[in-house]
């Protein structure tokens, strides 16, 4: 029966070639949905790697010209003022660069054995804490790092599977800076199973943390987390004892929270609207193939007949019809990922491979489940035409 | 071979009925060409598809090779038509996208037959039509009286005991009516094949055993 359907559809190649190009059209569009759909959703389900509820972010400017003396016992006396407080859990310290910012510090060189780019960032001893992280080999930052022969960093699972998979990675040294003589390598002491500090939707980075102590004045931001339901006026007694230590007010208090809802609503934004036009086409690719499909049967009453009386049961009447529309389907699939293919073997954006071929999976089974749905019905009608009537209309 | 008891059709609709058959009785013996005559809209093609169990009687009994169609459901009518019945139409009713051996191995596609054997019996069906060279044409490049030679290779491929013609020259001039009515003779002489055939043709009638006229859906003859 399958030769016999592929005879049938090569014979109507001419008839068929619309059905087969709206196929070939629809797959395109919903493989360019589901690609930017599954990369962001995969990206959504992989961890941020540290905690933004209840983690609070004041950003202070601290000149450059400022005393180091009078600013290391300044943030000091802050720290220890904030927590004094009741409500506040941890203190911690970083640069400038905080997650969702948009900001970022890259580096990358090929002077070890392996080539690399990462991410760096900046923080304290005090920010395995105050950020949640959860190390997965070695420990965090101590105070004692500061004296170490080498710089201490901590790096981020991603970042050793890149280039130390399968060898120990704790104690090793590597250089991490891009102009780095001999004496600038770095040895790592712990590493975290990931840190998304650009946002919720990408994709893993590398990222390696550098050792500041919580005195340096190039750490100007705190982080501070607070005990769940902290009372209304808390943010106004932390605004008011940061202005009375650092004498200045132009500083902001926000939560990483409502920092973490806004970045990523800018990615949910454009998936409901790219999968409000995939529905869209796919009501529309619908009601097409339906419409095709009742006009065939339609036409094709007395070769129903015909078939009904050579032997043909109404389960083989549906079963043809069903088949045909399919094998179209199938045939339209199949051209259509020979292009769709090229995305990955190409490696044309920056986009995993496997997203690529999720995309390609949902897209061809979205298109023939629709199939088999518009088929069903047609199909069946078909099946209940009455062969001695239908040999009479021709 | 084929007995018909009583058999009566009537066609309701929501205001009309109207009698297609009126208690009509044929006993038709294996190996019989029969022929069927009357006037247009006298039963000739109701009672044909209710020999060929693709309409039912409103009453009465039918028998084919022993058995009542009573004793059969939907599956297995279909499997008893596919086997057993072959079917010859005034309109040919080839599907003008299959080619004519595609055409031919229609009845073989719903048999337990690979596609080997299939296009085997193919042809050799065609040989008996005389349309072997013809077996990659498209309907549409065929005669009228070709049309009707692939017809009847559709209908004897499965090897029938019994083929159910109605107007088999009815399309075709006198020269191609003749030459179908000499295959269908040649079948039932050469196979003993059991030919029922509905026709207007005087001449043609007279050419099969027997002759069973209707008249507003009874037997006349």
């Amino acid at each position: 029966m399958i030769k016999h359907i592929l005879t049938l559809i090569w014979n109507k190649k001419k008839k068929n070639f619309l059905l087969l190009l709206e196929i070939f059209f629809a797959f395109l569009i919903l493989f360019g949905v589901f690609t930017f759909v599954v990369e962001n959703m995969r990206n959504y389900n992989t961890p941020l790697g540290f905690d933004t509820e209840n983690v609070w972010l004041v950003y202070t400017e601290i000149p450059g010209d400022a005393d180091s003396t009078e600013i290391a016992e300044m943030k000091l006396l802050l720290r220890q003022e904030l927590i004094a407080l009741p409500e506040v859990e941890s203190i911690s310290y970083s640069n400038n660069i905080t997650p969702f910012s948009g900001s970022a510090w890259q580096t990358g060189n090929d002077r070890n054995d392996f080539e690399f780019n990462t991410r760096i960032m900046q923080h304290d001893e005090y920010y395995e804490e105050t950020g949640g992280l959860n190390l997965v080999e070695g420990r965090w930052f101590s105070p004692d790092d500061a004296l170490s022969k080498y710089d201490p960093v901590v790096i981020s699972k991603q970042f050793r599977d890149q280039c130390w998979k399968g060898k120990p990675v704790i104690d090793s040294l590597f250089i991490l800076d891009d102009e780095g003589e001999v004496s600038d390598f770095v040895k790592i002491i712990g590493v975290v199973d990931h840190f998304k500090y650009m946002g919720e939707f990408t994709s893993e980075y590398n990222v390696t943390f550098i050792y500041e102590p919580p005195t340096s004045k190039e750490l100007n931001t705190i982080y501070i987390r607070v005990k769940d339901n902290p009372s209304p006026n808390l943010e106004e007694t932390i605004n008011n004892r940061i202005a009375s230590i650092s004498k200045r007010n132009d500083f902001v208090i926000g939560t990483l929270e409502s920092r973490r809802v806004r970045n990523s609503r800018k990615t949910w934004m454009p998936i409901t609207i790219l999968l409000g036009i995939g529905g869209f086409l796919i009501i529309n690719v619908a009601l097409g193939l339906f419409g095709v499909l009742w006009y065939n049967i339609n036409k094709r009453r007395p070769e129903i007949g015909l078939r009904r009386t050579m032997g043909a049961t109404k389960s083989d009447i549906s079963k043809q019809f069903i088949g045909e529309i399919l094998m179209v389907t199938i045939f339209g699939i199949l051209i259509s990922s020979f292009f769709t293919l090229q995305f990955p073997l190409m490696k044309l954006f920056d986009i995993e491979n496997i997203n690529y071929y999720y995309a390609m999976l949902i897209s061809a089974g979205i298109i023939l489940l629709l199939v088999l749905i518009c088929a069903f019905y047609p199909s069946r009608q078909a099946a209940l035409i009455n062969p001695a009537i239908a040999l009479h209309e021709d | 071979m084929i007995k018909l008891k009583n058999i009566s059709k009537i066609y309701k609709t929501k205001t009309v009925e109207t009698l297609a058959l009126n208690s009509v009785s044929i006993n038709i013996e294996e190996g019989e060409f029969l022929s069927i005559m009357g006037p247009s809209g006298c039963g000739k093609s109701t009672l044909l598809n209710i020999m060929g169990l693709i309409d039912e009687p409103s009453n009465g009994d039918l028998s084919i090779g022993g058995y009542s169609i009573d004793d059969y459901n939907g599956k297995s009518i279909a499997k008893f038509r596919n086997e057993h019945l072959g079917f010859i139409f005034q309109s040919f009713h080839l599907i003008n996208d299959l080619s004519v051996v595609d055409n031919v191995e229609l009845p073989l596609l719903y048999r337990k037959v690979s596609s080997k054997v299939r296009r085997q019996m193919a042809e050799e069906a065609l040989v008996k039509v005389g349309l072997k060279n013809r077996m990659k044409h498209f309907p549409s490049q065929l005669s009228g009286g070709q049309k009707q030679r692939v017809a009847i290779a559709r209908a004897i491929v499965g090897k029938p005991n019994i083929i159910l013609a109605d107007e088999p020259t009815g399309n075709l001039d006198s020269v191609m009516g003749n030459e179908i009515m000499d295959i269908l003779l040649g079948l039932n002489e050469e196979e003993k094949t059991t030919i029922v055939m509905v026709t207007h043709d005087e001449q043609m009638a007279k050419k099969t055993n027997r002759l069973i006229r209707l008249f507003d859906g009874s037997q006349v003859v």
